[in-house]
């Protein structure tokens, strides 16, 4: 199997592939096998190219119309690394609800797309997109609803690693998407939220 | 408020309150899907092949 974007060795060795010993219907066609415990193996092709993907899509968007979100810990120091590097908005922790849709809010943002790390604890952000009528990327699991999700990245969303592999991807391939340098692109350790 | 057609039920919509539409990652052409298809997280398939969501 071949991967475009980093070796499978790197996907494998960050859990990118481990799903969850539930799968959602909606989630079927990124499922590679289920292993003899139960659990759901996602198929890390099919993540390399959605990654590949959705880099470009993301690229062509202004940046500061961008907004990533992560309730999830380890999705925090990665989204704001992401952020930080191709300039867009990013909402670690605690997404209070009308940041999209109160204007009377003092932190009311209004952006083009939005990405968020797990369709289940971002349901917020998730509902509020809807309701804006703008395009949501979402990081799934085998055990998410693609409901209210335009583009899936099929990946472990509960890992250290496997979070801080992903972003860091979208981010080169951003960059690169934009005709910007990547050769010495920063480590991927940066990425990863503490322990 | 411009009339368009959900990519997945071919029901004509007006975009916004719901509904999206966006470009397709990889070809660039119009994808518009309702609200009821968005919400059901039923499957599209651009013309160039991309199938999503």
């Amino acid at each position: 199997m071949e991967t475009k974007l980093t070796s499978l060795d790197n996907y494998l060795a960050a859990g990118v592939h481990i799903g969850t010993q539930q799968k959602n219907a909606d989630m079927m066609p990124y499922i590679y096998r289920v292993r003899p415990d139960g659990l759901y193996v996602l198929d890390v092709k099919k993540t390399d190219e959605r990654i590949a993907t959705v880099a470009k899509f993301l690229a062509k968007f202004e940046p500061s119309k961008i907004l990533i979100v992560s309730r999830r810990q380890y999705g925090q120091k990665p989204i704001e690394q992401l952020a930080r590097l191709i300039g867009a908005k990013a909402i670690a922790g605690r997404f209070i609800p009308g940041t999209l849709t109160n204007p009377n809010l003092k932190h009311f943002v209004e952006p083009d797309v939005l990405v968020v790390t797990d369709p289940r604890g971002d349901e917020q952000a998730l509902r509020e997109a809807a309701d804006i009528g703008i395009p949501v990327v979402a990081l799934c699991d085998t055990d998410n609803s693609a409901a209210g999700v335009d583009i899936v990245i099929p990946t472990n969303n509960k890992g250290r690693k496997a979070l801080a592999l992903v972003y860091w991807l979208l981010a080169r391939e951003i960059l690169r998407a934009r005709g910007m340098d990547v050769e010495d692109f920063m480590p991927l350790e940066e990425f990863e939220g503490e322990v | 408020m411009e009339e368009l057609t959900c990519i997945s039920c071919g029901a004509y919509i007006k975009v916004g309150g719901g509904s999206v539409k966006f470009p397709c990652p990889e070809c660039e052409a119009l994808i518009v899907r309702c609200e009821r298809c968005r919400k059901l997280g039923r499957r599209y398939r651009c013309e160039c092949g991309f199938e999503g969501p």
